[in-house]
């Protein structure tokens, strides 16, 4: 052991010293860099799992994966993986694996609702799944044909959904798990900078001062980010300082310099004390030029609800003397009622005071949409006049074993380190600020403080909203495959977006649909309203995600509609699916991801898919094979009465005739053709592909036939595609085959540079561009092009509806506290918040299936104060009951726990399909995100 | 018409593929494969979804062997990182100040304590010094670049850090972990490819080997 130490002693001599002198890395160590063991086959890929992006390298053998080891050349991780990275060797080989479609028959093999499964093929499971689709076409139009997509899907995987659903099916009813995660961060980039995802970049780590994770336990959620903050906080702890702001502590906490526990969604609170002490108290931390160039005030409105059923919803219809209405009971009912009618609390009052609402008052809801518009400054420095330290204070301290002194003190040290001159700050955060019924307004706030500061899109210094999952920011966010989105920031519902689009995608002008509402819990809602007739779950768990859920599963088992589910193993979803499809998984295609700081990181497919599996990719492709022009393009009206013109003879113009399939129009088209394949050149050699050319296993594709290959590069080609969208509009990717020579790149890629800081005329062509425009001599330029005219008005309204440009600006928004629609009461007396743990992904389908995770957390504990275990006569490792107004569900009581609550409120991950904690979360979400709040509902435990 | 149809041949087709019945090409329903896959025994959960009173969550029981006791667990592939074999009850939390994980497994000590010693990959920084020149442009190592990534691999980085435990991997429990007795949900069909002699019980991640296979780009030219 010391022996081998002291060689590595040698060895890491010799690379210091190469260091000093500008190199980094020995020349006897380089050697080795294309070398393998031998029969060993090293490849670089992504990894499956957090929103982080780390590199791993990964080892092949014999067609299997065989290790696994963190990727030196990887900018995100420097060959260093958190646990589940590492394990994402062992991932694809769960003993159950799907590897047939599966279909419910009945004892003649005819499709049976109420059957049990049975193998099919894959030509038998297109026939049904097209068969349900014409059904559902023809029941409620493109509006009853809906998708659960994902922010894990691959970028291509995505691109090639959005195509079929939005260009073909001319359904905007797709919409990905990743609106559950951080569709608030994107609406509040949106409202802010006018285009989507972070100024900075990672490398902001090692250069800031000051790291403030507010709501975001990166210690288990992004490990290898939480790494680098470490090393950051060790290599000069004097300087350097950690603040964590949680509602509970937990391992982030270990690490930090300050913990403030805070009562569920006074974020929003704390981010105005702060803004107030920078306005009221600081004003000479300003930085009023910056401001006068890039900033304006602006303010929306406040009654506009939490995002859960209305009056008036099918499923919400009769309302019953009991309380009950329709498919709800009058327990559900005493939430769902602050939909439309909320009574103002003590707690937020004094907040709401500048908009002429009193404690006690009922503020009436409605739809408000993103409606915002310009005030002055004076009107914003009034609305944070209430955030006092005290009035902050009182309402925002979440331990009730803390002092009032104590919570106060930590307050005012953490302005006090935001407004420091020459500190450089980062705010972190990711599902504690998104996952809120004011998600958007807490988003936009963080903002606030960091521009009048001048800390914002600067090395070291930024509001940095990190995302959960793998590709929620390359998949969902940029490739669009929301319900109101088109790829690059483009929108269904503005017309100049749709034409590019259509001309892009060569389909008629006019195909595009242009009302894109079904986000993801309308879908659910329209399920049980019975308009939607046929869904299909894409590379998520729709129905153990989603909170509510014993309302979907319901919808899903017991009224007239197909269910689809395409994954790699059963999970909830397949268990209450009518049709299971047996999905290739990550390593087993070609693929692409996109994580939080803008970099874009492409794989080669590493090993064949296992029995029948294929990947989300073919599936879709397929699919389009069974609808032609005459089937799909026809006119339809929608539910609000708007109508989707016939575009069939327009298509006739282009060419196509009434049976081109939408597989000749949107995927196999003269320019995807000129994709090549070619096996004796980079990336292509050596490496299979399933899709483009079949494989050794010789599936029986979706004709009956085996399975060939499309035979042209199908993966460069909707990469390239998909691409042409951003390049020249501040999202330039770079080409294919250049991605798979680098460990990723930081979008916009302009003349092969990445961008380290966007927005800021240094580090961004695009900033220096618009400021040599607009000849300001500015810093920054925050050019993003959305919602760049605003209306004049105060707090309370517009008052001059004349729109003003605000090109190249950025903006400050007045948002107050408000409270959650459900809070703890007398009978529900504890606050429940949900979440992650380290060593498991989401629903847990993968990971509980590699035994070091499983071993290493085996369930979902109900984490709890000791103090609220021994008034509920619960001890250590009892079990309890956990129950809302909506269900209850089982869990094992930890006290001691990773997780730590203050006394009145417990947390309970989602992981674990025993655990269905979701069946007791509200759907209530952000009015303007449409992003659930699982962080927060009121619970009653006891004993079970 | 033409769905049906092609439900039928379906359904032969599952015929033929799941009975292996290879003479009959006639519809031959009565040969339709049965149906027998419950709902419920699919997945994790298998019991009933509308049922919570029947569901008992798994349990979790740590090893109880003290830490020191020798007891060791395979790794799960060659450099994997190694889990916990022991309790780590008043261990962790690990905090800034107080990382008792280094008490026994730093090397000086590990094996006067039986504990297994942090290996070399632990004490070396693989991340270039990040700075920003004073006319603003983002170095590494001192060098101004282009991209953080390249396909020549400039950026790569491998630096001692003379004994002391690189900063980043302080957080030891972000890549290890107790492992509970509880019997796994689902086998898992991974086979370890060990290539050390040692490999279950050691990391030979050191020397060359750090630098081994990562040139993708040039060994697949």
């Amino acid at each position: 052991m010391s022996l081998s130490r002291r060689e590595f002693l040698k060895n890491s001599a010799a690379a210091s010293a190469a260091a000093a002198i500008g190199m980094s890395v020995p020349a006897e160590l380089e050697a080795s860099a294309a070398k393998a063991e031998s029969g060993w086959r090293w490849d670089k890929a992504a990894c499956r799992f957090c929103g982080t992006g780390c590199g791993i390298m990964m080892a092949t053998k014999d067609g299997k994966i065989v290790a696994v080891k963190g990727d030196p050349a990887a900018p995100v991780n420097r060959g260093l993986n958190c646990i589940k990275g590492y394990f994402n060797a062992k991932i694809m080989y769960g003993a159950d694996r799907l590897t047939t479609p599966l279909l419910r028959m009945d004892a003649k093999g005819n499709f049976d609702k109420k059957g049990k499964f049975a193998p099919v093929t894959w030509e038998r499971a297109f026939d049904e799944m097209e068969l349900n689709i014409r059904k559902a076409l023809k029941a409620s139009g493109p509006e009853g044909v809906a998708v659960f997509a994902s922010g894990q899907y691959t970028i291509m995987e995505g691109y090639a959904a959005q195509k079929m659903m939005k260009g073909g099916f001319r359904s905007n009813a797709i919409d990905p798990n990743a609106r559950h995660c951080m569709a608030s961060a994107v609406v509040g980039f949106y409202q802010t900078f006018g285009i989507d995802e972070p100024s900075g970049c990672y490398d902001d780590i090692e250069l800031t001062d000051t790291v403030v994770s507010w709501g975001s336990n990166m210690a288990e959620m992004h490990p290898i980010l939480w790494s680098r903050v470490t090393d950051r906080k060790l290599s000069d702890p004097e300087r350097v300082k950690v603040i964590n702001m949680s509602t509970y502590r937990h391992r982030t906490s270990d690490l930090a310099d300050i913990e403030i526990i805070f009562s569920p969604n006074t974020d929003l609170a704390m981010w105005n004390y702060i803004a107030r002490e920078i306005v009221y108290n600081n004003p000479d931390a300003i930085d009023w030029d910056f401001l006068k160039k890039n900033i304006v005030f602006a303010a929306s409105p406040v009654n506009m609800g939490y995002g859960m059923r209305r009056t008036g919803e099918k499923s919400l219809s009769p309302a019953r003397p009991d309380g009950s209405a329709g498919k709800y009971t009058a327990k559900e009912m005493e939430t769902i009622k602050h939909e439309m009618v909320h009574n103002v609390s003590a707690k937020e009052a004094p907040a709401l005071e500048v908009y002429g609402y009193k404690e006690g008052q009922d503020m009436v809801n409605k739809p408000a949409g993103l409606k915002h518009w310009e005030i002055s400054f004076e009107e914003y420095k009034k609305f944070l006049a209430p955030y006092t330290l005290d009035y902050v204070a009182k309402i925002a301290k979440g331990d009730p074993d803390e002092s009032i002194e104590s919570f106060k003190k930590k307050l005012q040290t953490l302005a006090d380190l935001y407004i420091e001159k020459g500190r450089k700050v980062v705010s972190f955060w990711t599902m504690g600020m998104n996952q809120h019924t004011r998600g958007t307004w807490v988003n936009t706030l963080s903002y606030n403080v960091h521009f009048m500061l001048n800390k914002q899109a600067l090395p070291g210094s930024g509001a940095f909203s990190l995302t959960g999952q793998p590709s929620a920011c390359g998949t969902a966010r940029e490739v669009g495959t929301f319900c109101h989105r088109l790829p690059a920031d483009m929108m269904v519902k503005n017309p100049k977006h749709r034409k590019i689009t259509e001309n892009r995608w060569k389909i008629p002008e006019g195909t595009l649909n242009p009302v894109g509402n079904q986000h993801i819990m309308k879908i659910h809602r329209d399920i049980e309203d019975g308009v939607v007739k046929f869904a299909w779950v894409n590379v998520c768990n729709a129905y153990q995600d989603s909170a509510s859920a014993k309302h979907w599963i319901k919808a899903a088992r017991e009224m007239d509609n197909f269910i689809v589910t395409s994954d790699g193993y059963p999970g909830i979803s397949a268990m209450v699916s009518d049709l299971v499809l047996p999905s290739a998984m990550i390593y087993e295609k070609w693929g692409a991801y996109g994580n939080a700081e803008r970099r874009t990181q492409h794989w080669r497919q590493q090993v064949l898919p296992v029995g029948d599996a294929m990947s989300d990719t073919w599936q879709w492709i397929e699919l389009s094979k069974r609808f032609t022009v005459a089937d799909v393009w026809g006119p339809y009206t929608l539910r609000n009465g708007k109508k989707l013109p016939d575009v069939r003879k327009a298509a006739h113009a282009l060419g196509y005739t009434d049976d081109t399939t939408m597989y000749e129009i949107l995927y196999a088209n003269k320019e995807a053709k000129s994709y090549k394949v070619d096996m004796d050149s980079f990336p292509q050699k050596g490496y299979d592909n399933t899709e483009s050319n079949g494989d050794s296993r010789n599936v029986i594709g979706s004709d009956g036939k085996v399975w060939k290959g499309y035979g042209f590069m199908i993966h460069e080609y909707l990469w390239e595609e998909y691409a042409s969208f951003g390049r020249g509009h501040g999202h330039d990717l770079a080409d294919f085959v250049t991605y798979h020579k680098v460990r990723g790149l930081k979008w916009p890629v302009v003349d092969g540079k990445e961008t380290a800081w966007r927005f800021n005329v240094k580090y961004d062509p695009y900033a220096a561009k618009a400021v040599a425009k607009s000849g300001n001599g500015s810093t920054h330029a925050f050019y993003g092009p959305l919602a760049k005219a605003l209306s004049q008005g105060d707090l309370m309204g517009i008052t001059d509806k004349k729109k003003k440009s605000l090109k190249d600006k950025a903006k400050i928004f007045a948002r107050p506290y408000m409270d959650p629609p459900e809070m703890p009461d007398a009978e529900y007396d504890t606050w429940l918040a949900t979440g992650r743990v380290l060593e498991h992904w989401h629903s847990g389908t993968m990971t509980m299936r590699v035994p070091e995770l499983f071993r290493a957390v085996p369930e979902a504990l109900c984490y709890m104060n000791p103090k609220t275990a021994e008034e509920k006569g619960l001890k250590q490792g009892d079990l309890c009951w956990v129950e809302s107004r909506r269900g209850r569900v089982k869990a094992h009581v930890e006290t001691r726990g990773r997780n730590r609550p203050p006394r009145g409120l417990v947390f309970v991950p989602w992981f674990d399909e025993k655990v269905f904690i979701n069946k007791v979360c509200l759907d209530a979400t952000c009015p303007q995100s449409k992003q659930t709040d699982y962080k927060k509902c009121a619970v009653k435990i006891y004993k079970a | 018409m033409k769905i049906i149809n092609k439900i039928t041949l379906g359904l032969v087709t599952a015929t033929l593929l799941f009975v292996g019945c290879s003479q009959n090409a006639t519809p031959a329903k009565k040969e339709v494969v049965k149906a027998t896959i419950s709902e419920d025994s699919l997945g994790l959960r298998k019991a009933s979804l509308f049922n919570e009173a029947e569901i008992k969550p798994n349990g979790t029981e740590y090893s109880q062997n003290y830490a020191g006791s020798g007891h060791k667990i395979k790794r799960a592939f060659q450099d994997a990182p190694p889990m916990i074999p022991h309790d780590v009850t008043g261990l962790i939390p690990i905090t800034i100040n107080d990382n008792q994980c280094l008490g026994c497994h730093m090397p000086e000590v590990a094996s006067s304590m039986g504990a297994t010693p942090i290996p070399p990959s632990h004490f070396m920084d693989f991340r270039p010094v990040t700075t920003i020149a004073a006319d603003g442009e983002l170095e590494k190592n001192g060098h101004v670049i282009k991209n953080t990534s390249s396909e020549e691999l400039k950026n790569v980085s491998i630096k001692s850090t003379h004994g002391k435990l690189y900063g980043g991997r302080y957080n030891c429990t972000q890549c290890h972990a107790p492992q509970a007795t509880e019997p796994l949900a689902v086998k898992n069909n991974f086979q370890a490819d060990y290539t050390d002699k040692d490999g279950a019980n050691k990391s030979s991640w050191q020397g060359t080997k750090l630098m081994e296979g990562i040139n993708t780009y040039e060994s697949s030219k």
